[in-house]
C-alpha cells in the first residue's frame, strides 16, 4: 500500500520541525488540556505516527516515523505526570524556552546555568579561558574568550566573561 | 505472495501456532489434529530430533536426553538461582558455557538454549507449512512480559536460527489482549492474568476501539505452573523418603514419574476431592522393586501451594498501583496460561477480582491468536489495531556511588528513548564505562545486569568539565539501543548492546546455515 505524497510530505515537514517543538504543539494540544484530553490526542497521534503503521514503507520514512512517534510518547509521558508538567510548562514558557523544548532528568528546573556554548570549538575556547582565568592568567583568558566569542558572537555568557576578564586588565594596569 | 505471518506462542510447557487467514486468526493443528504441542524435544539415538507431543512421551522413556521447560532457562547467566534450581531437579544435563552462558548437553554435544527454543520454533513453522501448502519466513513470536532484555533477544535468536524472519517480539498478555479485543471496538479497562508454566505476568490495559494501551505490567519470571507441579513432587518424594529412606529425586527416570504422576494428580484435583497416585517399580531396595502408594487431598494441595497464589496476587497488586486503578475499576479479567484452567486458579482469580473471569477464550490458544493477528496487522501496516505497549522495567546505569540511575522507568511506552548528560569524575579521564542495568532497585547491583558501553577518546578536562550525552532507545521489541555522544567534541559511539552471553550475529548466522538442511536431521513423522 503506498503512502501517498501528502503523507510524506507531512511527515518529512514534522520530522524536520521536531525539535522547535514543544510537546503541547506536538500533541496538539493547548497548555489547559485536561488530563482526558491529553489522553485522547495521544491515541490520535499515536494513530498516525506509531511506527508500525509504516512498517512496510522505505526505512528512511521509517526511522521519520518512529522519531516522530518516540516524541509522542515522551510528550505524553511528561505531560500525563502533573509533576514533570509543571515543570515543564514553566521551562518552555521562560527565556530558555529554546533549550527546554526536551525534558531531561537531572539537567531540567535548575537554576539558569551559564551558557557554556553551542559549538564545540566555542565550548573549547571558553572553557581553556575559564582555565586561564582561574591560573590568573588573565592575557590567556582573554584571547580565548574573544575566540571563542568569533565562534559564537551572539553568546552572552562569552561577552559576559570577556567583559570580566577585560575589566580585571584594565584593574591592574 | 509467500509473505505469510504465523503467530507463534512459544510457551515453557506448550506451544501453538496461529494464522489469519480471510480475516480470521486460527490456531493451526499438526497431522494428528492437536492444537497444542508440549515445548519438549527428544533426542533419538540416531541423530535425530522429536519435537512436541510425541518428544514428551519419551520423558519417561530417556529422561536424560529429552530437553523440557527450556524456557525457564534462555537467556539466563548460569550463576543464577533459577539455573542452580533447574540443574537440581531437571533431567537434561545443564552446563556452564561462555561467557557464563548456560548450555545443554545431550549425547555428547551441546547446546544453546536459543537452539532448543530454535528446535521448537522449527517444528511450529513445519507445521503452519503444511497446513498452508508453502514455505512461511515470517512470525511474530511472544515472551512473558516480564522477560528482560536478554531473554528477549534469546528468543529473536532462536526465531533467527529456525530460519524466520521475526517481525516482532510481541508480550503475551499484550497477544492475549489483542486476541480478546480485535474487531470488536470495545472501551474497556481489562486485566491479563497470566501463568504459564514458568512465568507469571499480569498487564493492565485499556482498550478504546482499535488501540490496545498497556498502562502497566508487572511479572515473576520465576514462578509457574512447573512450581505447582514441584511442590507435589516434593510431597510425594518426601512421604516416600520417610517411609524408604529412599530420595526419589536423586535418580533421572524416579523424578519423571513423578512429575508425570504429579502433572496428572494435579488436573485430577481440579475435578475431585481427592487423588491417589500410584507409581509401580519405582525404586530398587535389597527386597526388591517397591512402588509409590499416596493419597491427597484438594485442600492439602491447596495448602501447599497457596504461597505461589499468593506471589501471583503481590504482583497484581504492584500493576494496579502502577497504573493507579483499583479492581473494581476493570471491566474484565481474562485468564491466559494451562495453568489457569486449574480450579484453585480461577477461584482464587475471582475472589481478588471480584469478578468471574471471561469464559469463551481458550487459555492456550489466545497467545498464539494475538500474535498472528499482530503479524498480519503489521504486514497490512496501514490498517488494523494498535499495540501501544510498555518496557516491564526500569533501564539504567550504574553510579560510583552504588545507586541505580534511572533514565527510563518502567511501564514507559515503546519505542523510547532518553538521553541524559553525565560528567566526568577524574581530571583527564580519557574513557567512560556506562553498566547498564534494568530492574527497580535503588542500588544497582541488585538489578539484572545488561550489559557495558564504552565511550573513548574523551578529550582532557577538568573533572565535571567533559559532559556525556547518553541515549537510551528501547525498539518495539522492548530491546535496549544504548548511544553515547561527548557533547564537546560530537564524537559518538553506538552500539547495541550485546549482553555478555549472548550469542554474536555470526553465531546465529552459523546456526541457522547448520539446521536449514533440517530435512535429514528430524525424525520421521509417523504414518
Amino acid at each position: 500500500m503506498a503512502l501517498d505524497e501528502r503523507k510524506k510530505i507531512e511527515i518529512n515537514s514534522i520530522a524536520r520541525l521536531l525539535d522547535e517543538l514543544d510537546y503541547f504543539q506536538i500533541l496538539k494540544v493547548p497548555q489547559n488540556v485536561s488530563l482526558e484530553e491529553l489522553k485522547s490526542a495521544y491515541f490520535r497521534e499515536s494513530r498516525n505516527y506509531h511506527p508500525d503503521k509504516f512498517y512496510n514503507e522505505a526505512p528512511d520514512i521509517n526511522k521519520k516515523v518512529t522519531a516522530i512517534f518516540k516524541r509522542i510518547t515522551e510528550a505524553y509521558k511528561i505531560l500525563s505526570d502533573n509533576e514533570t508538567r509543571a515543570i515543564y510548562t514553566e521551562g518552555i514558557n521562560g527565556a530558555q524556552r529554546a533549550k527546554n523544548l526536551r525534558y531531561i532528568h537531572g539537567v531540567q528546573g535548575g537554576p539558569p546555568k551559564e551558557d557554556e556554548g553551542q559549538t564545540p570549538l566555542g565550548r573549547k575556547y571558553f572553557q581553556m579561558g575559564k582555565i586561564a582565568f582561574n591560573n590568573m592568567d588573565y592575557k590567556g583568558a582573554k584571547i580565548n574568550f574573544q575566540l571563542a566569542l568569533k565562534m559564537e558572537p551572539k553568546n552572552e555568557s562569552f561577552q559576559k566573561r570577556l567583559a570580566e576578564v577585560e575589566e580585571v586588565i584594565r584593574g591592574k594596569k | 505472495m509467500g509473505d505469510k505471518v504465523i503467530g507463534i506462542d512459544l510457551g515453557t510447557s506448550t506451544s501453538a501456532v496461529a494464522i489469519v487467514e480471510d480475516g480470521i486468526a486460527k490456531v493451526i493443528p499438526n497431522e494428528n489434529g492437536e492444537l497444542i504441542h508440549s515445548s519438549v524435544v527428544s533426542f533419538l539415538e540416531d541423530g535425530s530430533r522429536l519435537v512436541g507431543n510425541e518428544a514428551k512421551s519419551r520423558l519417561l522413556l530417556d529422561p536424560e536426553n529429552t530437553v523440557y521447560s527450556a524456557k525457564r532457562l534462555i537467556g539466563r547467566k548460569f550463576f543464577s538461582s533459577e539455573v542452580k534450581k533447574a540443574q537440581a531437579i531437571c533431567s537434561y544435563n545443564i552446563l556452564e558455557g561462555d561467557n557464563q552462558d548456560v548450555r545443554i548437553e545431550i549425547r555428547g554435544k551441546q547446546y544453546t538454549l536459543s537452539e532448543i527454543g530454535a528446535f521448537v520454533l522449527m517444528e511450529m513453522k513445519r507445521i503452519a507449512e503444511s497446513a498452508v501448502g508453502e514455505e512461511i519466513k515470517k512470525a511474530v513470536i511472544t515472551v512473558p512480559a516480564y522477560f528482560n532484555d536478554g531473554q528477549r533477544q534469546a528468543t529473536k535468536d532462536a526465531g533467527t536460527i529456525a530460519g524466520l524472519q521475526v517481525l516482532r517480539i510481541i508480550n503475551e498478555p499484550t497477544a492475549a489482549a489483542l486476541a480478546y479485543g480485535f474487531g470488536k471496538g470495545l472501551n474497556q479497562k481489562i486485566a491479563i492474568y497470566d501463568l504459564g508454566g514458568g512465568t507469571f505476568d499480569i498487564s493492565v490495559l485499556e482498550i478504546g476501539d482499535d488501540i490496545f494501551e498497556v498502562i502497566s505490567t508487572a511479572g515473576d519470571t520465576f514462578l509457574g505452573g512447573d512450581d505447582f507441579d514441584d511442590r507435589f513432587i516434593d510431597y510425594l518424594a518426601e512421604a516416600f523418603f520417610k517411609e524408604h529412606n529412599i530420595d526419589l529425586r536423586t535418580d533421572k527416570l524416579a523424578l519423571q514419574k513423578l512429575k508425570s504422576a504429579a502433572e496428572l494428580g494435579k488436573w485430577d484435583l481440579s475435578e475431585n476431592l481427592e487423588t491417589s497416585i500410584e507409581i509401580p517399580a519405582i525404586a530398587e531396595t535389597m527386597a526388591g522393586e517397591i512402588e509409590l502408594k499416596a493419597n491427597i487431598t484438594r485442600n492439602y494441595f491447596n495448602k501447599l501451594v497457596y504461597d505461589l497464589i499468593q506471589k501471583t496476587f503481590k504482583v497484581c497488586d504492584e500493576a494496579l498501583q502502577e497504573a493507579s486503578l483499583t479492581v473494581d475499576q476493570l471491566d474484565s479479567v481474562i485468564l491466559v496460561g494451562g495453568p489457569t484452567k486449574m480450579s484453585i486458579i480461577r477461584e482464587a482469580v475471582e475472589s481478588y477480582f471480584f469478578k468471574t473471569p471471561q469464559t469463551g477464550i481458550n487459555p492456550e490458544e489466545v497467545v498464539a491468536l494475538g500474535a498472528a493477528i499482530q503479524g498480519a496487522a503489521l504486514m497490512e501496516a496501514s490498517s488494523g489495531s494498535l499495540l501501544l505497549d510498555v518496557t516491564p522495567m526500569s533501564l539504567g546505569i550504574a553510579t560510583a556511588g552504588g545507586l541505580m540511575d534511572k533514565l527510563i522507568s518502567r511501564n514507559t511506552p515503546i519505542p523510547t528513548e532518553m538521553s541524559r548528560i553525565y560528567t566526568t569524575t577524574r581530571d583527564n579521564q580519557e574513557s567512560v564505562n556506562i553498566r547498564i542495568y534494568q530492574g527497580e532497585d535503588s542500588k544497582y547491583e541488585n538489578n539484572e545486569p545488561l550489559g557495558e558501553v564504552r565511550l573513548t577518546g574523551i578529550r582532557p578536562a577538568r573533572k565535571g568539565e567533559a559532559k556525556v550525552k547518553v541515549t537510551f532507545e528501547i525498539n518495539a521489541d522492548g530491546i535496549v539501543e544504548v548511544g553515547a555522544m561527548d557533547v564537546d567534541t560530537g564524537q559518538a559511539q553506538r552500539i547495541t548492546l550485546n549482553i555478555s552471553g549472548g550469542l554474536s550475529r555470526d553465531q546465529i548466522d552459523e546456526l541457522r546455515d547448520k539446521y536449514s538442511d533440517n530435512g535429514a536431521d528430524v525424525a520421521a513423522r509417523p504414518e
